[in-house]
This record gives structure tokens, sequence and C-alpha cells, in this order.
């Protein structure tokens, strides 16, 4: 690679020369010594930037298509030969020179094109620079001088029907498709890029401004020259220097950018002194400092979930290759240990990201244990609120199976018990009749505890009318006199459960040790929060861990992600507060 | 007299055809279900239809919901809504745009088949019934200045009876008390909870009803 980049040094010169004589001794009076002189410079800039971008970034692909963008400069030269040989074989290429330029703007810096949009122009660039001057070729009229083309007549090889008339418009479609169309896409792309561009990316992409203004230039150029009647003298030679200007600083910005991309060594010594300081939350932005990228974001990986966690144990998706994300894995004794989201930008800075992964791997396997043992309380606090979730739906399942089934079959057989004492009359045995009675009595009083059992499993109208019904309901049928505000809206059914269940418990004390005379029962929303609050005038004393009952329920409120409070001095009365989040 | 009776339990719907076939009430149909309820009723104008609250296909408040509509469209026929559980509130509900030839009770209220016959008979009549649960559950709470609180056991006795919807008659039978007795007894309640006398049994329960409401209210 070294021996070639050498040899290319001498062939760009010699290629220069060529393309000198080429243009002075083809063109006549259409060029001067100083133009002529100007196209090899541009050349022979893109050669020099790309060799050298080549050598200090072997792997980066923007070199080798940098030296071959100006290669292509060069040999285009070659199409002002009068040899029928070279005028069609460089005639046909001669246009691929500013699609290279245009697709080492695009893979700029990475080497990569990134994007979609940019993927098909490039394609369709290379398509559009090759297919149109082959066309051109094919009917080329030696008699019709073409644009830019001095008037004596060159053979085309190719020439399978001569028709100028259709040369001349095809050259014409060919620059409003190319430097119309095309050229107007490239430009937006390129702009689109750096509006989108993250803060860090920005400084570094600032080159594609000069490259979306070059390729401005040369469209305004191409056009004015092929469609206005008279073009004047003097805007032709300020549109030639302003582009040469242009194209001879657009190589050397591209390389001073992508090495200007490459980032300070001294970032991973401070990096390591800063990890040993930072906690680890403040890994990401250490980390993000040292790399220059502050929208980077690190992934933790879990060996026994086999997913990436951000620092708080959530699960992370990581970017899919090719856009403006890119991920860099760091690993250690072939474990995955955690990934790094940045910027694409950073893709030429392997040896710093290894670096900063390296320094920062310590650290990463901190914060990597604390994610993993966050995940699993997430995940415990989830499977806690399941549970409760799945109690929930037992118990209103319970509840609909005790009135569907026994209840009404015991109703039933009664009914059928009470018929037959009626049809038999009084006229039987009186020890029968007591017998039939007693036991419709029985099943009666059966009933009943059914009923009373159902409710206090699930009471039936908290799943059909809401929490502030059945605390209603419930409050009518309290020995103590309890007043109740309470908010009408539905809840999830969790929460209204949990907080109808509280007031049941905390009422059932009231009743049992309070020797209160009155109650209130409120349950309103606040901040988010179903808050549940029973509130008596007894004698107070009562704890929340005691046999009362309020131990069990505290743990279903704290499942929901709430908390449970009993305020209960002695002779000053019971609180019971319970607070619920109800997100909705 | 002609029912339809509205019932997904097959054994309870049997037991109560059988019951009422018993008594001499004509069946005019039994059905399972809301529309096949809605169907009955249209189709054999019955003096009354017994219909469970809770139904196929939601087994929640279909019968309820089906009573209403009936109510809407063929308000001479009476209902008498059953339910495994009742609530004042879904009472009160109910009752309050047109009590008349209305009834929720309690479905183990069957068993005391002399009772639930009256119900029937009144529902058909236009009167209401109101279980004494329901009835229970609006006197029960107790208030801040209750004015039920001035009311002797005997009168809250009377009270409640007025309340389920029954008439004075009724209040005798159940009570064993001279037709005398109970008038006086209505008379003093009236007076006490401030409520002007109501010479008929439907608006009476209203007045009643309103009354006990309010009280929830305030």
């Amino acid at each position: 690679m070294r021996a070639l980049r050498f040899a290319l040094v001498p062939a760009a010169i010699a290629l220069g020369v060529v393309a000198y004589r080429i243009q002075l001794d083809n063109l006549g009076a259409a060029t001067t010594p100083a133009r002529s002189l100007a196209i090899v410079a541009v050349a022979w800039a893109f050669v020099g930037a790309g060799l050298v971008a080549w050598a200090r970034r072997p792997g980066n692909r923007l070199g080798p298509l940098l030296a071959a963008a100006g290669f292509a400069l060069l040999l285009r030269q070659l199409r002002y030969s009068h040899d029928a040989g070279l005028f069609t074989v460089f005639f046909a290429l001669s246009e691929l020179s500013y699609a290279l330029v245009a697709h080492s703007v695009l893979a700029y810096p990475s080497g990569r094109v990134v994007g979609r949009p940019e993927r098909v122009l490039v394609r369709v660039g290379y398509a559009s620079m090759l297919l149109f001057p082959l066309a051109i070729l094919l009917v080329y009229d030696a008699s019709r001088p073409l644009r830019f083309l001095d008037p004596t007549a060159r053979d085309s090889l190719l020439l399978v029907w001569e028709n100028g008339a259709l040369a001349v418009n095809l050259q014409k479609a060919f620059v409003v498709f190319v430097w119309g169309v095309l050229a107007s896409a490239f430009i937006f792309l390129v702009l689109r890029r750096l509006v989108r561009a993250t803060p860090r990316a920005r400084r570094i992409l600032a080159p594609l401004l000069l490259a979306a203004v070059v390729f401005a230039l040369r469209a305004v150029f191409e056009c004015v020259f092929t469609f206005a009647e008279r073009p004047s003298e003097i805007l032709y030679v300020y549109l030639f220097w302003w582009q040469v200007a242009g194209f001879v600083a657009l190589p050397l910005a591209l390389l001073a950018g992508m090495l200007r991309a490459r980032l300070a060594r001294a970032g991973v010594a401070e990096l390591v002194l800063e990890l040993e300081r930072a906690p680890p939350q403040g890994l990401r932005d250490a980390l993000a400092r040292a790399l220059g990228d502050p929208t980077l974001e690190v992934a933790l990986w879990l060996p026994e979930r086999s997913e990436y966690v951000d620092a708080s144990g959530r699960p992370v998706t990581l970017p899919d290759e090719g856009g403006a994300r890119t991920v860099t894995l760091l690993e250690h004794e072939g474990e995955p240990v955690a990934a790094i989201v940045h910027d694409a930008t950073l893709v030429d800075e392997p040896e710093l990201l290894r670096a900063s992964g390296a320094a920062a791997r310590m650290a990463l396997e901190n914060a990597r244990l604390q994610a993993e043992m966050r995940a699993q309380l997430a995940e415990v606090q989830r499977s806690r609120a399941r549970i409760v979730a799945a109690a929930d739906e037992e118990r209103r399942r319970i509840e609909r199976d005790l009135h569907d089934g026994a209840q009404q079959r015991l109703v039933a057989l009664a009914l059928e018990l009470r018929t037959a004492q009626r049809r038999l009359g009084g006229s039987t045995d009186p020890e029968l009749e007591r017998i039939l009675a007693a036991s419709v009595d029985e099943l009666q009083a059966a009933v009943d505890e059914l009923r009373e059992l159902a409710r206090g499993v699930h009471p039936a109208i908290l799943t059909e009318d809401g929490l502030a019904a059945a605390l209603e309901s419930l409050s009518s049928r309290t020995p103590v006199p309890v007043t109740v505000d309470a908010c009408g809206d539905r809840l999830p059914p969790q929460v209204e459960a949990t907080a109808y269940f509280v007031a049941c418990e905390a009422l059932a004390n009231v009743v049992k040790h309070s020797g209160a005379s009155a109650a209130t029962v409120t349950a309103l929303r606040r901040n988010g929060m179903l808050v549940i609050e029973v509130e008596d005038d007894g004698v107070g004393g009562a704890h929340a861990d005691g046999g009362s009952g309020l131990r069990g329920l505290a743990d279903r409120v704290e499942a929901l992600g709430g908390r449970l409070r009993v305020v209960s001095p002695a002779g000053g009365g019971t609180r019971v507060v319970g607070e619920i989040p109800c997100a909705s | 007299m002609r029912v339809v009776i509205a019932e997904d339990s097959v054994l309870l719907r049997e037991g109560l055809a059988r019951m009422l076939a018993d008594e001499g009430f004509e069946i005019a149909a039994q059905v399972d279900n809301a529309d096949a309820l809605h169907h009955a009723v249209h189709r054999e104008k019955p003096d009354v239809a017994i219909v469970d609250v809770r139904m196929p296909p939601t087994q929640t408040d279909e019968g309820a919901r089906a009573a209403r509509e009936i109510r809407a469209a063929h308000p001479e026929v009476g209902i008498l809504l059953l339910s495994q559980v009742v609530e004042a509130k879904h009472a009160l509900e109910l009752f309050s745009e047109h009590p008349e030839g209305f009834g929720y009770l309690l479905k183990d209220r069957v068993l005391e088949i002399d009772d639930f016959l009256e119900a029937i008979r009144r529902v058909a009549r236009g009167g209401t019934a109101i279980d004494p649960e329901v009835v229970a559950q609006l006197m029960g709470r107790r208030r801040t200045a209750d004015p039920l609180a001035e009311l002797s056991p005997r009168e809250r006795e009377v009270l409640a009876l007025m309340a389920e919807g029954r008439s004075n008659q009724a209040i005798c039978r159940k009570l064993f008390l001279s037709p005398k007795t109970v008038e006086t007894h209505v008379h003093s309640i009236f007076l006490k909870l401030n409520l002007p006398p109501e010479a008929d049994d439907h608006r009476r329960v209203l007045a009643v009803l309103a009354q006990l409401r309010s009280l929830e209210g305030g």
C-alpha cells in the first residue's frame, strides 16, 4: 500500500504535465496556460490531500476516494485530444470525476456514505455521469461542436447514427439532470446533514458547507454556459476562478477536518483520573467529555438477561448500523462488558475509543453491577404488582363464582324445599313440616353467609360502580357513623381494590378497637396519587405492624409503589393514610 | 296473573316457575337472556316480568338495563328485578324516575313465598317493592341531626315497611296491628319527618324515598 502511494505521486505529476499539454495543444483559443494550469492544480490538490489522508488513516476509504477523484480530474483532460481513441475513452469517462468528488464529500469523514438517500444519490450520480456521455458518443456529429470543445472535429469510435441536434440536446438534458436535479439534491442532503448534526459532529462537518458552495458554483457555471445565448466572458472568468479556488480548497478542508476529528490523546489520561473520582452515574458524563460527544450513551451488558440496560437498569435498544449513531462494543476476555452508543464520526478513532473503554472498564463493571441490581429490583417491583393484580382478579372470579354458582344453587334448592312444603300443606306430619321449614331457614342462613363472604372477598359494587360507590356502601354497613368523601373517577382496578381494602380494614379496626363515635373516609387524587384516608376520634394507640391486618395491606400498597402510614397517638384518635400512584 | 321469568340459572328458573304455577300464576314465558326477554315481553305483554340483574353475556347488569328499556317501551308491564346483592345506590338510581310498577329484591326473598307473591301482585298493580336490606341501608346510616332518631322503634318498623312499598293493610298483617294503630303511626311519622300526608301508597313510597335520599345528601 505504501509503495502504491509512493508510486502515485510521480504518476500524478506526469499525468498533470500531460493534461496541461493536451489542453494547450488541442483547445487553442478556448484556454490559456493559466487556466490549464489551474485545472491541473485542482486535480493535484485532490491527489495530494487524498494520499495524505490515506497515509494517516489507512483504514478510511476517504483518502483513496479523494485521490481517485484527483486522478479522474487529470484523466478528464485527455478527452480534448484529437486522437479518436483517447477522445472516445476519456469523453465517456470524463464526468465520473465529479461523481467521485461528490462521493468523497458524502463519504466524509468516515469514508462510508451514511444514509439511504445519500447512497441512492451516489449510485444515480455514477450511473448518469457515465450513461449520458456514452449516449452522446453514439450520435456525436463531428460537424456540430459540443459545448466546451473547440470547433475542430473529433471522431467518436462508438458512433452509430450521426445526429448533431440529438447530441446537443442530450448534453442539455445531461446538464439539467445532473447539474440541476442531482446537484440540488446533493446540496440539500449536505446542508441537511449539517443542520441535523450533533454539536461535536457539526464542528467536524464544517467542510461540507464549502462543498455545498463549490457544487452550487459549478452548477451555475454549467447551466449558464449551456443555456445562455451569449454568455459574458467576464462572468465566465469570475465563475471559473472562483471554482478553481473552491475546488482547491475543498480536498484540503476535507483532509484538515478529518485529521482534526482525531481526538487529543490527553483525553484518555484525564478520563482515567476522572473515573477514579466519579460515581457510577458520572461515568457517562466523563466518557462524553473525554470523547467530545455530549450525546454519548453507555449501555451495560447483563449476561444473565442477555440484554443491554442503562445505568438505572432499563433495557436499551442499540441503534442499527449505518445511522448517525454508532455502537462500539467493549469486551473483556471475550465477554461483552458494555456498549458505547456514540456519534458515527467517532468511528475514525477506534484506538481512542478502545483506550477510553479500557480506562473505563473497571468503572463500567461497577456500573454494570449496580444496573443489574436496579434491573432486578425493578423486576421484583413489577412482579409484586403483577401478583397483586392476579390476586385481585382471582378474588373477583371467586366473588362471581360464589354468586353465580353456590349461592344460586342454594337459593334454588331452598325454593324446591319451600315448594314441597307448600304442596304438602298443613295436612301432613307436623314433624316433616318443621324439618322442611328448618332446612329452608338453614339454607337461607347459608346464602346470607355466602353473600357476606363474597362481599368480603371482593364486593361486586367495587367492580361495577367503582371506589366511591363501594365506600358509600361500606359506610352504610358500618355500625359507627361514617362520613365519606370520595372522588367518583374510575381508577385502575388494583388501585381501587387496594384503596377499598385499606378503608375496609381501617373501618373494621375503628369498630373493633377504637371506641370511636364517628369516622371519616376520604379518597381523593393528589399529584398523581390516590390518597385514601380513614380517620376516627377513638382511643388511638394503633400500630401499622401490629396484628391489625394493616401490615398485609401496607405490603399491598407498597407493591403498587405507594405507602401506608398509621398515625395513632394514644388518646388522639387514629389516622390511616394510604398513598397509591394512579397515573392516568 | 301472567308473568315472564328471565333468569339464566335453569335450576332457579324452573323452581320459580313451578312455585308460581302452584300459586296460580300463568307462566307466559321463561327466558335466560336479555334479548329473549325483550321478545317475550313484546309478544306476551305480561302483567309482571321477573328479571335477574346478572345475565349473559357479561354477567354484570344486563337485567337492570333490559328493565329500563322495557319500562320505556311497555310502561304497563311491571318489573321485579332480582339480584344476589342489593345496593342502596342502585335502588335509588332504579327508582329515581318511575317507581311505579317496579320492584328490586334480593334473590332469596323468593323463599318467603307469601311476601314474595305479595310483592309481585303489588308491582303488577303499579306499586313498588323495595328490598328491606335497601331500606335498612338507607335508614341505618347515622347522621348528625337525624330526624329518624325522633321516631319510636315501632314507628321505625312502620317506616321501613312503608319504604318497601307496602300498603297499610299489608303493614297491619306484618306487624299484627289494627288498621287504626297503623294509621296513627303513619300519621305520626309523617308529622315527625315533616312530610305532607299522602293517601296513595305509591306516592307515599316516593315521599319516603325522597326523604331518605335527602337525608343521604345531608
